[in-house]
């Protein structure tokens, strides 16, 4: 009977608070006259803060059409914020930056879902020595990262010599599939002088681990916390529309940068530890990115961050 | 407006005046109490502690996560080790999985100590490196600290059409002229989950007779 009594008195509870809320922002509207969207755009500056309050405005919208304004195809963007506007009988033409500052935010956050989608389809691609795409895209990597030595052949003792586990690195990139190969890639090519220099460092007996087993690891928690929506913080904060795949990987280099300095911080007595401070790791930037203001600042020259800002 | 003015002051008034809420401590307290009791009353599981090892992509974390039954899609190579805790036949099973990459290899020896079982993965598809996994289950057979500890071999990997049969496998390591150990070889696919659950009562079955 307690039991029932209290299921009974959390329902009233949440109808209670479902009623104060609406009721709540029934006045707000009436006192400012203006809807919960527009107050979320005038009082907040563009980035995660704004996109953030907005995606969980329309996440619980008592309308039909802003909840599935969500899932909506990019290109159909721009027509769902002209619904939106007339459902909500806003004006146009008395509130010309709104539009711009709605669709912007909108085309954020289904660009973060596309992103998931784009990052998904690629991890789920296996490894496979078969296709010559994949294949040239393994020894370009061994050429980045060790441009004066020539491999002896494609299964060779050498590839432990950039962090592989052994003969053939096809069976590492397991879970992770194609994109792990793409991220230590990207590392390599776009972020070449960091790279080397970690790779480097992470030969030096006392702080040793596998430069690439830890990419691919490091893949997987940049993945994780993509999944999760914890970088939603950095991506709306960094990307003013659409995020790409680019976004992803630079991430990625942050990441692996920063572990390498963690990893040194911590000064772990052997590899054994690695899981430990990995896990230690995640938590710190999973603390950094509950900040709205916070993005993940990736040491890129200028030439990359102006392909950000495209 | 009247009805804003319902909604907000006067149902919730009525509602927390209908409700014992100063009942609640104390029925939190009761709850709590009977808890304990019930955890004092049964008696606390055995812990076993298992020790998985084998080369590189053996399948080592993907059989860790099976047995916790975890999500297996996006498993990545071992840098250290992994441990679970999993709940088996009123044993408190503690597997700990050891990477199985060749720098990694020095290591397990500090993981020997107080091990119950020991259970050995093998990619039963790899036949180019049979006789490097032979060998370093030779030298863990070696061992003084794992002496008559009794070993699980898992031919890992039966969904795939090249795998070898389990036969073969025992046939190629000689494991018929073990003596000083109990042991078995057990077929089975971390991937589909297939021949795990029969490995395990082995497990469990071998920890309860050398407790006799």
């Amino acid at each position: 009977m307690k039991h029932f009594l209290r299921v009974v008195t959390q329902f009233f509870v949440f109808l209670y608070c479902k009623c104060l809320w609406r009721g709540l922002k029934f006045v707000t509207r009436k006192f400012t006259g203006r809807c919960e969207l527009q107050r979320i755009c005038y009082g907040n500056k563009p980035g995660a803060r704004r996109t953030l309050k907005i995606e969980s405005s329309l996440r619980y919208s008592k309308y039909e059409l802003l909840r599935s304004a969500l899932s909506v195809h990019p290109d159909q963007v721009e027509k769902t914020i002209d619904d939106i506007m007339a459902l909500k009988k806003i004006n146009p033409d008395t509130n010309p930056q709104l539009g711009v500052s709605l669709q912007a935010s909108l085309l954020q956050i289904v660009g973060y879902r596309s992103l998931m989608a784009e990052v998904e389809k690629l991890r789920r691609e296996p490894y496979d020595s078969e296709n010559a795409e994949h294949e040239s895209m393994l020894m370009k990597l061994w050429k980045e990262l060790r441009p004066d030595t020539p491999l002896t052949g494609r299964i060779s003792k050498q590839w432990c010599e950039i962090g592989f586990q052994g003969n053939d690195p096809k069976t590492d990139f397991r879970g992770m599939g194609l994109l792990g190969l793409q991220n230590l890639l990207y590392f390599a090519e776009h972020d070449r002088a960091a790279a080397l220099q970690m790779l480097q460092d992470s030969l030096q007996p006392k702080h040793k681990y596998s430069f690439a087993i830890v990419g691919i690891n490091i893949t997987d928690l940049a993945y994780s916390l993509l999944v999760s929506g914890a970088l939603k913080t950095h991506l709306y904060n960094v990307a003013p529309e659409m995020a790409g795949l680019q976004h992803f990987q630079q991430i990625f280099c942050y990441l692996m940068q920063e572990f390498q300095r963690f990893w040194i911080e911590e000064d772990p007595s052997d590899i054994m530890e690695f899981n430990r401070v990995r896990s230690k790791f995640h938590r710190r930037i999973l603390r950094q990115l509950k900040n709205p203001d916070m993005a993940l600042c990736p040491h890129f020259s200028a030439s990359d961050l102006h392909l950000v800002n495209l | 407006m009247s009805k804003f003015v319902v909604c907000s002051v006067i149902f919730p008034a009525i509602i927390i005046s209908l409700f014992p809420w100063k009942n609640e401590p104390c029925h939190c307290l009761l709850q709590g109490l009977l808890s304990i009791l019930r955890k004092l009353k049964s008696t606390p599981d055995q812990e076993v502690r298992i020790l998985l090892l084998g080369l590189d992509n053996g399948g080592k974390t993907t059989l860790l996560k099976q047995l916790a039954s975890e999500d297996i899609s996006h498993i990545t190579p071992t840098q250290g080790f992994n441990i679970k805790s999993v709940q088996s036949q009123g044993f408190k099973l503690n597997v700990w999985d050891i990477g199985g990459q060749r720098k990694i290899r020095p290591y397990w020896r500090n993981y020997f100590e107080n091990t119950d079982v020991l259970i050995y993965v093998i990619d039963s598809a790899d036949r180019k490196r049979f006789e490097e996994t032979g060998q370093e289950l030779a030298e863990l057979l070696d061992e003084e600290k794992l002496s008559g500890v009794p070993v699980l071999i898992f031919a890992n990997k039966q969904d795939l059409l090249t795998a070898a049969p389990a036969s073969e496998i025992a046939e190629g390591l000689n494991l018929h002229t073990i003596r000083d150990r109990m042991w078995q070889i057990q077929s089975c696919s971390a991937l589909t989950g297939e021949g795990i659950q029969e490995g395990m009562n082995w497990v469990c079955k071998s920890v309860n007779s050398k407790k006799k």
